[in-house]
């Protein structure tokens, strides 16, 4: 075990950890938006929603480093006026794996609003204003499965590779996370590390399911 | 909410609105009094109540509360559910089963420092003061439409807007609660829009009664005038009149018309409408159930002209009273609703030919609609 870059660990957490909370900022309000339209938009927006789910990763991250190049309208701006250098950055990952777990996010949170009786959404109409309608109604009604679909979107973020790896390279100490650093460990023929790697994302995936399904119990309660 | 102008009623409604093939249309003037819309499912009494709410939009129209506009159509109006002066309580009650019984009275109230005391004195006022920190789940059906009129009246809004609130409930608690209502109604000088298809709730909490059926208003006043004197057959039968007639306007008197049934001649002393309909009019004539009276003597001999030889052909015992269906000639089938009293006084179970007496007060006489 002595050759195990622990950077790596790091490196995954913090891609993790950032693409979760861009999942939770930008899914929450996805999947409420998704709940509540006409049954026509609402099955719209949520195949607009599902499409990284059914895009293999790598083609979510080409797409990605396309349009935070410099080479697209967007890209440029984001380099020359914002300043902001996401390509081959952590930052960068994280936002690929936050892409990818997007999906998986906004199906599971969308399920809890839906599960909301709708004479409660309409009593909270009634009583209060659209914000604290959702602060004091909404969220603790759907907060199990909002729990849930952080965790599986956390779960999907740290083992996002192909994604990842196209968008922000492999560098050692600042973009490479575990699944890319067990690809390394195989193609140079580590076995033992590969292995150690491997086993010690078994132990914590392990440590993520309990917690989901604990969350999900409290879901299907709620 | 902006001060009243003094005369403005309380809600002056008139709008449409359709819902797929669904369409309503509802007008309505209300003071502080209480309103029930009483109609057969799916005649548009809930999406009544919710378009006043603010949580439907119609289509056209206007909606106003004590004289301020909540909604209008021409001039792109539509105020928001929660800043509508009305508190609306649906069907299932829609408590918050993440909050306390208290918490969920505190919800919708303005903030002021007083407010826990005065949500507290309204769960007393509605006797459930003991489960302020229970949670809804814990409590029974009829504790649960307390906390849910409390919640109401906790808005400290003019008008209620209560949506069958009490049609999940046992008849015995319902009956305890209307009473409650009634009282909660006068103590506290509100207007109410009441929705229900219970005809006895309807009658016993309306100081007017909107009759709704498809869409439609049908009928509107004080509950007597309904329930005496339907406007038409369809009003009628949703008022319990069991016995409708086709039949035409032969005479008429200086208080009442005579009308012609198959050759039978009677003559009727009540009419839908301010004018008796003319002569040769086809109409419709109808009689409760209750009010057709049982004679033992030959119809000759009955002072009333409305008498009818008639066999007993069934007979349905319901405890407290009975369900009688009588045959005459000419294919005239009565229906008389007997209390058990007096069947057992009468002896009905041991005659079959009896003599049938229709008040002409009683006699109803309607314009004939197109479904006879």
């Amino acid at each position: 075990m002595a050759d195990i870059d622990w950077s790596v660990f790091r490196v995954s957490l913090q891609v993790a950890t950032l693409a979760t909370v861009a999942c939770v900022l930008l899914g929450t309000p996805i999947a409420w938006w998704i709940a509540r339209a006409r049954p026509v938009l609402g099955g719209m927006l949520s195949a607009l929603a599902l499409l990284p789910l059914v895009l293999p990763p790598v083609s979510v991250g080409y797409y990605l480093l396309y349009t935070l190049g410099r080479q697209s309208g967007v890209g440029r701006w984001l380099v020359d006026d914002a300043g902001l250098r996401l390509v081959f950055t952590w930052w960068g990952a994280g936002l690929a794996a936050a892409v990818v777990a997007l999906p998986l996010f906004v199906r599971t949170a969308q399920a809890g609003f839906e599960q909301i009786p709708p004479s409660l959404l309409d009593v909270g109409a009634t009583l209060a204003s659209p914000r604290r309608r959702f602060l004091r109604v909404v969220l603790p009604l759907a907060w199990p499965s909002l729990a849930a679909a952080t965790l599986i979107a956390f779960a999907r973020a740290i083992g996002e590779f192909g994604a990842t790896v196209v968008v922000a390279g492999s560098i050692p100490g600042q973009t490479r996370t575990v699944p890319a650093a067990i690809y390394e460990a195989v193609q140079a023929g580590r076995h033992g590390t590969a292995n150690a790697l491997a086993l010690l994302t078994l132990a914590g995936g392990l440590l993520v399911l309990v917690a989901l399904t604990a969350a999900l119990r409290r879901a299907r309660h709620a | 909410m902006t001060a009243a102008p003094a005369a403005a009623p309380l809600v002056s409604a008139d709008f449409r609105l359709a819902l797929g093939a669904f369409s309503l249309e509802f007008a309505l003037e209300m003071q502080q009094e209480t309103v029930v819309i009483f109609g057969p499912s799916g005649s548009g009494k809930s999406i009544t109540l919710r378009a006043i709410a603010g949580l439907l939009r119609p289509d056209t129209g206007r909606i106003d509360i004590q004289g301020a506009s909540m909604f209008d159509a021409a001039r792109g109006v539509d105020v928001a559910p929660h800043l509508r002066p009305a508190a609306w309580v649906p069907q299932d009650l829609g408590l918050f089963p993440h909050l306390s019984v208290m918490e969920n009275v505190l919800f919708g109230m303005p903030a002021a420092p007083d407010r826990e005391r005065r949500a507290r004195a309204l769960l007393a006022l509605t006797g459930v003061e003991a489960l302020a920190s229970r949670r809804p789940r814990t409590i029974s059906g009829g504790q649960a439409q307390r906390v849910a009129l409390a919640r109401a009246l906790a808005r400290e809004t003019p008008l209620l807007l209560l949506d069958e609130p009490f049609s999940a409930l046992d008849e015995a608690i319902r009956d305890g609660l209307r009473r409650e209502l009634r009282r909660l109604r006068r103590d506290l000088g509100r207007g109410a829009i009441f929705v229900t298809h219970d005809l006895r709730e309807a009658y016993l909490l309306a100081d007017r009664l909107v009759v709704l059926v498809d869409g439609r208003v049908r009928q509107s006043g004080p509950p007597d005038e309904p329930f005496l004197r339907p406007a038409d057959r369809e009003v009628a039968t949703l008022m319990g009149f069991r016995n409708v007639y086709r039949a035409e306007v032969v005479a008429h008197g200086p208080d009442s018309v005579e009308v012609d049934f198959g050759g039978r001649r009677w003559r009727a002393a009540s009419w839908a409408g301010e004018h008796a309909p003319p002569v040769g009019a086809a109409v419709d004539v109808g009689i409760r159930a209750e009010r057709v009276a049982l004679r033992r003597v030959p119809a000759s001999e009955v002072e009333s002209p409305n008498g009818v030889s008639a066999t007993l052909v069934e007979d349905d015992g319901y405890g407290l009273h009975h369900l009688l269906r009588f045959q005459a000639p000419g294919d005239l089938s009565v229906e008389v609703d007997l209390p058990a009293r007096p069947y057992s006084v009468l002896g009905v179970d041991a005659q079959r030919e009896w003599t049938l007496e229709l008040a002409p007060e009683d006699l109803h006489v309607m314009p004939a609609t197109r479904s006879a």
